[in-house]
């Protein structure tokens, strides 16, 4: 079934896709994150996810400088030294931003060039101009594509596609190993040097809903296929999840009662649930999945708007949010107009319009997080709805004061 | 090239925003890439802003470049539509910048009611500071018009900002100040300013524009066109605020007599009537510096670095009414050099070329010399508070860059008497705090457990250095884990206490490691219950399915 996307092409707030660095230079422990920009690519990595806390992050900028708009093509090997000499890593990604796209740097060759024999520089298109906030993990991954060894013929194992914390990765290879289900790994693992085997008979199984283009070329590249599936969040998405994987290994499970116990799990948050009227705004690309999780807990889901959807990698979402309104670059004024019609009981909208949404008398959760959380699976079942009912609780529970503007007076000038 | 990880300015995009949010009727279009947008949640999260930031990204994507559109023209028409703003700023930014197109006449072409200025924030000339101020005095320029003095005394406060250090506490101790006196305010720019207010400045008999970093062009500008007289110094500590409140006093009197104004001059009242409760002394500072209390301090060295405005004012606290020495300073404005050099000439100590004074924009550099110095107390930035954590020194923020822990609800000047007190407070709960780690670290641990679990900071480290060494960390974790079930064990005694299994101990360590107590605890009551002896990995798994995460 095929369900009707609008497209607005409009502008609605999100990050670049440099901010995927923010996990994936933790994810991945023996790289370093190299980007080729300005001043603002420095300001947005320090200031939006809050990654300050680290003294010695294992990413930087290559500056550009006034002086640099002028030369054909940049000049990094004295950077690689100073990284190497404090770092060590066993992979840099280069990635590219607004400025140098412009100015029509060709980072295939100056990746190509910078590559040492035991150090690999791979180029990551991630830049402003085309790629949005999780997007850019797709690039990522794309670039590590080459390095994953070529699996035998007959090697019939699963690997998990995107990034997930060890213990998530835990859980999946468990559960994996409960219904017999063999696993070659995951990408990305933890190490440059870890990376799974892939081939013809490689089943590939997405963890996250934003990895469309690496999904396709492991399919076209290495002939391997690709589960089409729900994404593995809420009961609901993780029982399809196992059931389709064990199904495309041949193997029949029957997850029905598995589902209904979680189900029975999340009830004191389903109570809550029910009958809520939800908004997702735009911004980290899950927001598909969130939402058929939040229908079938019994929310009406008012839209769901993504910044990307492919009717490909997402069919199988799109089919289970049949009905539901949603919206690909959705107009973010309309957005606001919308909610200020329909009122709903909880929007999810990214880091820059959360509290203004707040201010405006909604109650409003950060999309952001969900990126951040363990989520995933059976036993992130339970983290997932509470993300949801926490915000609703918590606003029941304060008195009415922030209603009288009185009381926010002031807090813009 | 350089390779760069922390800025201490913000963008030249990130300025104009500042202003534009400080204002009224006043909105920023970024005719950016939608990355740009970033500046946005810097104003609803760090100002937690109930209200959208009052600016708005023209989004260029790589599709419109290809095909040639332009979308500011329609930007502009919406954002008019939707706030009626009486002006709008557009700025390009680093990447648009390269197009060299038009801006002009693109956004004439969108004919709107609003006056559009186009800003030629140039991103590679200029970074946020510059940009702020250069706007600041563009717009005082463009709309302060000519016309009487109010009648009574009255000043300008120029310079307080959206995202400034502490400055709605600045301005409420500003305003207290002038309370005091007697004096008017005729107008407090761009914080809270619409372009009516910007029309009357003219209208006072002097401006206050206490911060280098922005409005004292403005200041002085209004002093040349319209002879409104400038007070540029920071009231910062208790002796520049004396002489700032005397010099206020002289200059008001000073414009009324020349304008033949027939009231009593102003009059500086008792000291006592600045503290507001009426009975006590406007600042604590004199007395407290003097107490035994104090005395440990004037051994202590500090070392100071931020912005201009900032950094001579700490040294001058410090060293003038706290009696600490000075291990050294610096700041990170090129462009303000001269003058801290200038300022604090006598404070610095001296190498064979003159005071040393680090002008930088590299966080490595200072974090460097904070480390070469190791002093007692450092007064900086953000930056400095993690270059510190790192080197275990302890460091209060007193300028730009922040965190989210400085925009703190409380009253927190820095400015006046009220500042003098929250900057000493300040001083000495940090100083203390870290003697009293270094008490512990000496004596042992007093009792306390300095595991994973405990502090904000220490444990970023630990986990950066965990990756550094595995081994290592992973010894320490297996020693804590250990510690923790024997002592649940003695609190809660069972049973069958049950044991972990080697693959299910690693896969608890995984788990993040300020959440792995209560797992740990949660998993172990989930197995007794069940009357599970050893806990499996599949057990692991299982309680945590059933026990939500």
């Amino acid at each position: 079934m095929a369900a009707t996307i609008l497209k607005e092409d409009g502008a609605y707030h999100s990050f670049c896709g440099l901010t995927c660095i923010g996990w994936l230079y933790q994810k991945i422990k023996d790289s370093f994150f190299l980007v080729l920009g300005t001043h603002t690519c420095a300001h947005l990595l320090q200031n939006v996810l809050g990654v300050m806390v680290f003294a010695r992050p294992r990413f930087g900028v290559a500056l550009i400088e006034e002086a640099d708009l002028s030369k054909p093509q940049p000049d990094l090997a004295a950077l690689i030294d100073e990284i190497v000499a404090d770092h060590h890593p066993s992979v840099i990604f280069l990635l590219s931003s607004c400025t140098p796209e412009v100015m029509k740097v060709e980072f295939e060759g100056l990746a190509r060039s910078l590559s040492r024999p035991d150090l690999p520089v791979l180029f990551v298109p991630a830049s402003g101009l085309e790629y949005t906030f999780s997007q850019a993990e797709d690039s990522v991954l794309q670039a590590l594509l080459p390095f994953c060894p070529m699996a035998a013929p007959d090697d019939r194992r699963v690997v998990f596609l995107g990034s997930v914390n060890d213990a998530i990765a835990d859980d999946f290879r468990v559960e994996a190993t409960r219904l017999g289900i063999p696993v070659a790994g995951f990408l990305p693992d933890n190490h440059f040097s870890a990376l799974p085997p892939i081939g013809p008979a490689t089943i590939v199984a997405p963890l996250q809903p934003y990895l469309a283009k690496v999904a396709g070329r492991l399919a076209r590249e290495r002939g391997a296929t690709v589960l089409s599936s729900l994404f593995p969040f809420g009961p609901d998405g993780t029982r399809a999840f196992w059931e389709d994987l064990a199904a495309a290994l041949g193997i029949a499970v029957d997850l029905r009662e598995r589902e209904r116990q979680a189900w029975e799990r999340l009830e004191p948050h389903l109570a809550i649930l029910r009958g809520k009227r939800v908004l997702f705004t735009a911004d980290n690309l899950m927001e598909l999945p969130l939402a058929r999780f939040l229908k079938n807990a019994g929310c009406t889901v008012l839209e769901c708007s993504s910044p990307y959807i492919n009717r490909k990698f997402h069919a199988r979402e799109l089919a289970a949010l049949d009905g539901v309104r949603i919206v690909e670059q959705p107009d973010f004024d309309r957005q606001v107009h919308d909610i200020d019609l329909l009122q709903p009981d909880l929007v999810i909208s990214n880091l820059a319009t959360t509290n203004p949404l707040v201010g405006r008398g909604v109650v409003a959760k950060w999309s952001t997080e969900f990126s951040f959380m363990p989520i995933h699976g059976w036993s992130g079942a339970a983290t997932l709805a509470g993300m949801f009912t926490r915000p609703l609780q918590r606003h029941r529970r304060l008195d009415p004061l922030a209603h009288d503007p009185v009381w926010l007076a002031g807090m813009m000038s | 090239m350089r390779l760069a990880l922390w800025m201490y300015q913000g963008t030249a995009h990130h300025g104009v925003g500042r202003i534009a949010n400080s204002m009224r009727g006043v909105h920023a279009v970024f005719h950016a890439p939608q990355g740009d947008d970033y500046v946005n949640p810097i104003f609803t999260m760090l100002e937690r802003t109930p209200d959208f930031p009052r600016m708005t990204t023209s989004i260029v994507s790589g599709r419109d470049l290809a095909q040639g559109t332009v979308r500011l023209p329609e930007t502009l028409r919406k954002v008019e539509a939707r706030l009626h703003p009486d002006v709008i700023i557009v700025c390009a930014s680093c990447s648009t910048i390269l197009l060299q197109e038009d801006l002009e006449r693109i956004a004439r072409s969108a004919t709107t009611r609003a006056e559009v200025l186009v800003y030629d924030a140039n991103p590679y000339r200029m970074q946020e500071i510059r940009a702020a101020d250069g706007l600041f005095d563009l717009l005082a320029r463009r709309y302060a018009r000519a016309q009487s003095l109010t009648p009574a005394p009255s000043v300008n406060i120029l310079g307080p900002a959206s995202l400034g250090f502490h400055n709605r506490s600045d301005l409420i101790c500003l305003r207290r100040m002038l309370a005091t006196l007697g004096v008017q305010v005729n107008a407090v720019a761009p914080l809270g300013a619409s372009v009516g207010d910007l029309e009357r400045l003219p209208a006072a008999w002097a401006t206050i524009a206490p911060y280098r970093e922005l409005g004292q062009g403005a200041a002085r500008w209004l002093e040349e066109q319209f002879g409104v007289p400038a007070l540029t110094d920071a009231p910062i500590g208790v002796q520049p605020t004396l002489g700032w409140l005397g010099r206020l006093v002289e200059t008001l009197n000073d414009v009324g007599a020349r304008n033949e104004r027939r009231q009593a001059p102003l009059q500086m009242p008792p000291l006592t009537a600045f503290s507001l409760d009426g009975i006590s002394a406007p600042s604590a500072v004199p007395w407290f510096a003097r107490t035994a209390d104090m005395e440990s301090y004037s051994t202590k060295r500090a070392f100071v670095f931020g912005d201009a405005t900032h950094t001579v004012g700490m040294v001058k606290f410090l060293h003038d009414e706290l009696g600490m020495q000075l291990a050294g300073a610096g700041t990170y404005l090129e462009h303000e050099a001269a003058w801290v050099a200038q300022q604090l000439a006598q404070y610095l100590p001296q190498d064979g070329a003159g005071p040393q004074l680090l002008v930088t924009d590299v966080f490595q550099h200072v974090a460097q010399r904070i480390a070469e110095l190791s002093p007692e107390l450092v007064c900086g930035t953000q930056m400095e508070r993690h270059a510190c954590r790192k080197l275990d020194l302890p460091c209060m923020v007193i300028a730009p860059p922040t965190h989210i822990e400085n925009h703190l609800l409380s009253y927190r000047p820095v400015l006046g008497f009220d500042g003098a007190d929250a900057l000493a407070d300040e001083i000495y709960t940090t100083a203390t705090l870290g003697m009293e780690k270094h008490l512990i670290d000496m004596f042992g641990d007093a009792g306390l457990e300095y595991g994973a679990a405990q502090g904000k900071g220490g444990t970023t480290e630990e986990e950066c250095a965990g990756t550094n060494d595995g081994a290592q960390g992973a010894e320490g974790e297996a020693e804590h884990g250990q510690v923790n079930s024997s002592s649940s064990h003695s609190t809660a005694p069972s049973p069958v206490h049950p044991v972990w299994s080697g693959d299910a101990l690693v896969m608890l360590k995984k788990v993040p490691f300020f959440v792995r107590g209560r797992v740990q605890k949660n998993v172990e009551r989930y197995a007794t219950q069940h009357g599970y002896a050893t806990i499996t990995a599949e057990i692991l798994i299982a309680a945590r399915e059933a026990l939500g995460g």
